[in-house]
């Protein structure tokens, strides 16, 4: 029961982190190297703020998603006006410096050995609530003005200026979004925990996180939701798989893209039109197998 | 004051001239064709007017107000839209969220109704969700609203992407050979439709097209291109009567 409770725990927070990665890589097409560092900066931050000035886990909660935003902007201006294959690399840089960083500044966040000391006040349904939270967010964006624009700008962003879109503007907009979810799993990791080490916030954590939404189905949030809660639970269930996690992605990885390359949902949402559209096809298949026979 | 003024403007592509002093004058309602053979510079003019190059020299006012230069973005919010040659509908998105994306800068929520179910969402969503459905109700294509554009025949995904354009409630419309690879009778069909939208919501066209005859049969004026220089403008009587003309586009006749 314990583990069940910590792997629904851990699921959740990567949940809020994935939705952070939808909205950039799923929703806008931008791959980020560099994701994780914002989750960093707010497991830091808000345990940073919670220990030193003893503010209200609410408050530090905000300020360091504040803060996460503010650091998102300034990256950003470069980030938004570049070519696609450059994005990743910039996120990467950006994000192994932040790692290095942290071990480096001693004195605030007791380097390699990590921050520690911080309480621990998120438990399951704090977690759970948060992912339903950000999920519906997500959902809500999703279907707006914003992630339209969002879909038309990954699809063809020519043509998407053509009909009055800045693309500048909303490719920020989607990667704010995404730092400030990543941020925020980052604050529930810190008080979950009770410790924050700087080794677990590299690009091989970005690199887990876009690998996830690919396996459920970039284009669907239901899809990558889906991809992962199963990539992040099934090694927690089987410790024997957990040295192997790498080589287990990677033939997922070559099988997706071989046989499902737009992921196991593709485009598919749990809403009532994709739903109906399911059971018609569902129907339709059922009535020409019984007319055969 | 003209609606849409071009002065002289010139575009190289490293040794090839593709617009060499290029000038139009349209006012509210006109329809202007321009034509030329392939490679004439037609497509380029499209594309320095709306933002995508910029002009190497020359002046473009919109209502008398300087253009050249903006951003695309910009230029279209300012009321010139556009389709393409090759059609470019968005991939990921259904018929009607891809009319939608070009009514967005109009609509009036914020990123708080981004991300909460706020009334005025509700409101702005519903407004663009009914222009859409006018939009295509006009060019008969309701039955599609929920369909994937790349499902749809190439003459439905033009009319689609026509759709899309009005939406931006432009001044001026510019259309990239709209008639390439549509079969005769879709042809005069959207000859009737195009002449039905111009007047019913008072814009001006700019038509590039292939096929003489869609051209002369509806613009009032016609621009012939040729190696990027225009060689003639006039009415289609004129223009068709001009030896240059012939020789250039219409090839000598013996
Ligand atoms: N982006 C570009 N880079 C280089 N050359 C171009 C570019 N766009 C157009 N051209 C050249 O400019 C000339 C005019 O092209 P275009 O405007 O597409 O002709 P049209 O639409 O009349 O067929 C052609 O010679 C073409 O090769
Ligand atoms: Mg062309």
């Amino acid at each position: 029961m314990a583990l069940f409770i910590n792997v629904l725990t851990q699921v959740c927070i990567t949940l809020v982190a994935v939705c952070g990665i939808y909205v950039l890589t799923g929703l806008t097409g931008m791959f980020s190297l560099g994701s994780a560092a914002f989750m960093a900066i707010g497991a830091y931050a808000s345990g940073l703020i919670t220990i030193k000035l003893g503010l209200p886990i609410i408050v530090s909660f905000i300020l360091a998603i504040l803060m996460a935003v503010v650091v998102g902007f300034v990256i950003g201006l470069p980030v938004v006006k570049l070519r696609r294959d450059y994005i990743s690399l910039v996120t990467l840089g950006f994000g192994e410096s932040i790692a290095q960083l942290l071990i480096q500044m001693n004195y605030l966040t007791g380097g390699a050995n990590g921050l520690l000391g911080i309480p621990r006040k998120v438990k399951w349904p704090i977690a759970l609530a948060s992912a339903i939270v950000s999920i519906t967010l997500v959902a809500m964006f999703k279907r707006s003005k914003y992630g339209r624009q969002c879909i038309a700008v990954k699809s063809d962003e020519l043509a998407a200026e053509a009909m009055g879109i800045d693309s500048s503007r909303i490719k920020m907009i989607a990667f704010l979004l995404s730092c400030a979810l990543t941020a925020f799993a980052g604050c529930l990791y810190s008080f979950y925990m009770g410790y924050v080490d700087p080794g677990i916030f590299g690009w091989k954590k970005s690199a887990d996180w876009v690998i996830m939404v690919f396996f459920g189905g970039v284009n669907s949030l239901t899809g990558s939701i889906f991809g992962a809660t199963i990539l992040s639970a099934l090694p927690q269930f089987m410790r024997s798989l957990r040295d192997y996690r790498y080589v287990v992605y990677a033939v997922m990885v070559v099988l997706i893209i071989n046989f499902k390359p737009n992921g196991l949902l593709g485009e598919w949402e749990l809403t009532p039109t994709h739903i109906k559209e399911t059971f018609k096809k569902i129907k339709n298949k059922f009535n020409r197998n019984s007319k055969e026979s | 004051m003209a609606l849409l003024e071009i002065r002289n403007i010139y575009k190289n592509f490293g040794g090839i001239k593709a617009i060499n002093d290029f000038s139009l004058v349209a006012n509210k309602g006109e329809i202007h064709g321009i034509i030329g053979p392939n490679g004439a510079g037609k497509t380029t003019i499209f594309n320095t007017v709306t933002g995508i190059y910029n002009a190497d020299k020359g002046e473009i006012f919109l209502d008398g107000k300087d253009i050249t230069n903006l951003p695309q973005y910009q230029i279209t919010r300012l009321g010139i839209a556009r389709t393409f040659q090759n059609i470019r509908l968005f991939s990921g998105l259904t018929v009607e969220e891809n009319i939608l994306c070009a009514f967005d800068f109009m609509c009036k929520y914020n990123l708080i109704g981004g991300l909460f179910p706020t009334k005025l969402r509700f409101k702005e969503e519903k407004r663009a969700r009914e222009l859409c459905r006018n939009y295509l109700e006009i060019f008969g294509m309701l039955e599609y609203i929920n369909e994937k554009p790349e499902n749809l025949s190439y003459g439905n995904q033009r009319k689609v992407e026509i759709a899309r354009a009005l939406m931006c409630e432009p001044k001026i419309l510019l259309l990239d050979e709209p008639a390439a690879g549509l079969t005769p009778t879709e042809v005069s069909e959207l000859t009737d439709l195009l002449k039905y939208v111009s007047k019913k919501f008072g814009f001006a066209v700019l038509l590039i097209e292939h096929r003489l005859d869609l051209v002369m049969s509806i613009c009032e004026k016609i621009h012939v291109l040729n190696f990027g220089e225009t060689i003639a403008v006039g009415t289609a009587e004129e223009v068709q009567n001009d030896p240059k003309v012939i020789e250039a586009y219409l090839g000598v006749e013996e």
